[in-house]
């Protein structure tokens, strides 16, 4: 887009983006970490994580200061407005999924004691997989302003949406087997409705990004694979 | 620093010469004023406003001259007034683009600054010459004719000093264009068109050479308007050209009275364009 | 920027609300211009303009200087008449007459289409005269209806508590705010359908503009108003449909929501944001 002719109002819009990019880059790092911490029982990487939460929820506030700031000084319109208002959303959503991503985290030390179902988490990381590609993806797709990526990317979240029903079945599964994995299965149940959380956080954030990229909403209907709330065991 | 003070030297010597311009003109203005106040002060005596000229030895005053001098400018502001407004409106308002229009612009600024003595000789060749004798009528006409181009050029000048802005707000309410006139520009150029009128009398009441040709003098009380008629500027003409004494200060008395009235006129001129100014 | 091509070319008696994704609704038109050329001597000023202007709706044109939108505004009440080099072509319609025929009758098209000034044009009269002024040229009143009308008129225009204890003061006494408010309601007092306002507040402190810009508001639900401004916040605020203009064209014209959030055109975009080279 050509420049602004107050080049300060560009410098101002490039920082916001700046902080959405960093933000982003640590949610996509604090995802992967806190996957590889409770596949790997490595308590270390987990603090890690902890410590990098409080990063993003001071990016989050210094983001919203300079977007409010900006709005008040500047008075943007079009484009710039939807930039602004939507490097709000989009720090909001990022914000949660490094919330999201600390408690995965924090079940390490749980999950420290009952070692025997840890193989069962093999499906865990293949969900944890497709997530880390969706965050990744949506902040490749901001930075180059693909729209049409991320149209492709909301609609990917029906796959996240799929495993997470697969991994609610198949805990289950083991909860009724023996009932001594019901602490570790709760809690990589409770890893894996992070994940999926995260991937809805993802598409609100590609929804965001097309809006303010093109100017209009992507179209409303969105098919929604999480079966786990009809699931029950018969 | 060096720069600095060759500004200031600059600066000093163009104040310098700027200040000794504004002091020479006001000099000759006070010595003039002084001049006519010390020969003509004490010639202002009640005599000079009641009694007529006199012959040279006696005593007199300026009655004729001054009743003279106030019935032609008199006669030529009534007449000239409402043409000199009527036309100046024209030009500034109707006339705007019209190849006519910008030639009677220009030929009223010729007769703005025509030698006023060619005015008295154009009046001489078709007024006096054709009923063959001198009058007041002819003096007025002559005087009318003065004073028309000025008042044309204010009334032109004070309604384009009107802003557009008020003319098409007057359109936007859908006011006919005469009442546009009428009620919005006249009132807002008003005092500005009267402080031109005044200013006209003033141009005309000095006015010597014109009259030598057309009014030309009266010994005597006079108030028939087809006959000479004395005034002020012609009686000081020739008192102040002849060899005796009390003429002279009659002569003296009568630039004075001149003076102060023109004086009286732009001070009140003055006083209505600034009150134009300040209702702005 | 998506580049959609956008058209004006709506049909007869409708403005065709455009807007991303969601179906036109058509509104009754006040004003239509219908390939509007405008020029000054030989210069065009505007290449052909076609809108549709909404009844009782605020429509603002916006554009960088010269862009012809004062022009436009101009037109819709044939003000440009007064000059002699300056003419128009094509239609302007109101309430579906074509207002720039010959026989058109100036002065009743004006008493129906006001239009209020950058600069406050107080006329050098009394406060209560400014008002009067104009609806002695189309009513014969008594002095207590004319009384009656003179109030209601200031009230409209939110001036009636400030002046009623010296309506004989000059209309030029009042504070630039004031003026303008003045010349609001000198404009209402006759009654139009439409009223024109040629950035009415550029001139003004932001406490006057505020007030101006409420009295729109009010005025907006009995007058279909069309504004220029230069203001963009100004014209987010207080308009229901957007034009842009620029170079003498009309660029994008849709509901002012759109206009400034998601505008389809480019050379909208870059100057509602401030990207004008």
């Amino acid at each position: 887009m050509t420049e602004h002719i107050v080049t300060s109002f560009d410098d101002d819009l490039d920082e916001l983006e700046g902080l959405i990019r960093s933000m982003g880059e640590t949610a996509s790092a604090m995802v992967s970490r806190a996957t590889r911490a409770i596949i790997e029982a490595d308590e270390a990487l987990s603090r890690q994580v902890v410590s990098e939460d409080l990063v993003m929820d001071a990016r989050q506030r210094e983001l919203d200061d300079k977007a409010i700031t900006l709005i008040a000084r500047r008075q943007p319109m079009a484009a710039d407005l939807r930039a602004v208002v939507g490097a709000i959303r989009m720090a909001a959503d990022l914000e949660r999924i490094g919330d999201l991503a600390k408690n995965i985290a924090k079940r390490v030390a749980a999950l420290g004691e009952a070692v025997a179902p840890r193989h069962y988490s093999h499906s865990i990381e293949t969900m944890a997989e497709t997530v880390l590609e969706q965050v990744a993806g949506v902040v490749e797709c901001y930075e180059r302003r693909d729209a049409a990526g991320l149209g492709d990317l909301r609609a990917a979240d029906e796959a996240i949406d799929i495993q997470y029903t697969a991994i609610f079945r198949e805990l289950l599964t083991y909860m009724m087997e023996d009932p001594r994995n019901i602490t570790a299965c709760t809690h990589l149940l409770f890893c894996a409705k992070n994940l999926e959380r995260i991937g809805d956080h993802v598409t609100n954030i590609a929804e965001n990004a097309y809006y303010v990229m093109t100017g209009s909403q992507l179209p409303p209907d969105r098919p929604k694979q999480d079966e786990t709330a009809t699931v029950s065991v018969e | 620093m060096a720069s600095y003070s060759r500004r200031r030297t600059t600066n000093i010597v163009a104040l310098g010469l700027a200040g000794f311009a504004t002091f020479i003109g006001l000099f000759f203005l006070a010595a003039i004023l002084a001049t006519l106040i010390v020969y003509g002060g004490s010639a202002i005596t009640p005599r000079i406003f009641i009694q007529n000229t006199p012959p040279p030895g006696s005593d007199g005053g300026l009655l004729n001259a001054i009743f003279g001098s106030v019935a032609m400018t008199l006669i030529a502001v009534v007449v000239a007034t409402p043409i000199g407004i009527l036309a100046g409106t024209y030009l500034a308002e109707y006339s705007r683009g019209s190849k006519l229009g910008e030639l009677a612009k220009f030929i009223n600024d010729i007769l703005l600054s025509a030698p006023s003595i060619i005015i008295g000789l154009f009046i001489y060749t078709v007024m006096v010459v054709p009923f063959g004798h001198f009058s007041a009528w002819a003096g007025a006409a002559s005087l009318g004719l003065i004073a028309l181009p000025v008042i044309n050029r204010t009334t032109q000048d004070m309604l384009g000093l009107v802003p557009n802005a008020l003319r098409e707000a007057a359109a936007a309410l859908g006011t006919p264009r005469w009442k546009t006139m009428t009620h919005v520009i006249y009132r807002a150029a008003g005092s500005g068109i009267l402080t031109g009128v005044l200013l006209a009398v003033a141009r005309v009441s000095g006015e010597t050479a014109p009259l030598l040709f057309t009014a030309l003098n009266n010994q005597f009380w006079s108030t028939d308007l087809s006959r000479p008629i004395a005034n002020l500027p012609v009686v000081i003409f020739q008192f102040a050209m002849s060899p005796y004494q009390d003429w002279q200060r009659l002569a003296w008395g009568g630039a004075l009275i001149i003076t102060a009235a023109i004086l009286i006129l732009n001070i009140v001129a003055r006083l209505l364009s600034s009150s134009i100014g300040t209702s702005k | 920027m998506n580049d959609l091509a956008h058209s004006h070319a709506f049909p007869a008696g409708q403005v065709a609300v455009a807007h991303a994704g969601s179906q036109a609704k058509a509104l009754p038109a006040k004003i239509e211009t219908r390939n509007l050329r405008f020029y000054y001597g030989d210069t065009l000023a505007l290449k052909g303009i076609t809108l549709a202007l909404g009844d009782r709706k605020v429509t603002a044109f916006i554009g960088p200087s010269g862009c012809g939108k004062s022009t436009l505004l101009r037109v819709l009440n044939r003000i440009y008449d007064l000059y002699p080099n300056q003419r128009a072509d094509g239609e302007v319609l109101l309430d579906g007459r074509n207002i720039l025929n010959r026989s058109e009758d100036l002065n009743l098209l004006r008493a129906r289409v006001g239009m209020v000034f950058q600069k406050p044009t107080p006329f050098p009269m009394s406060i209560h005269e400014n008002i009067a002024f104009g609806i002695r040229l189309y009513e014969r009143l008594s002095k207590a209806e004319m009384d009656g009308r003179v109030e209601e008129a200031l009230r409209r225009a939110a001036l009636w508590s400030e002046v009623k204890d010296k309506l004989n003061a000059s209309g030029l006494s009042l504070s630039g705010g004031q003026q303008q408010r003045l010349c609001i309601a000198r404009t209402v007092a006759v009654k139009p359908e439409v009223i024109l306002l040629d950035e009415p507040a550029s001139a003004l402190d932001p406490i006057s503009t505020s007030k101006i810009e409420e009295l729109i508001d009010e005025l907006k639900r009995d007058y279909t108003i069309v504004i220029v401004t230069h203001n963009m916040q100004q014209a987010a605020r207080v308009s229901d449909q957007t034009a842009f203009m620029y170079l003498g064209e009309l660029i994008e014209f849709g509901d002012t929501e759109q206009i400034f959030t998601a505008p389809r055109d480019k050379r909208t975009q870059d100057y509602i944001t401030g990207r004008f080279g």
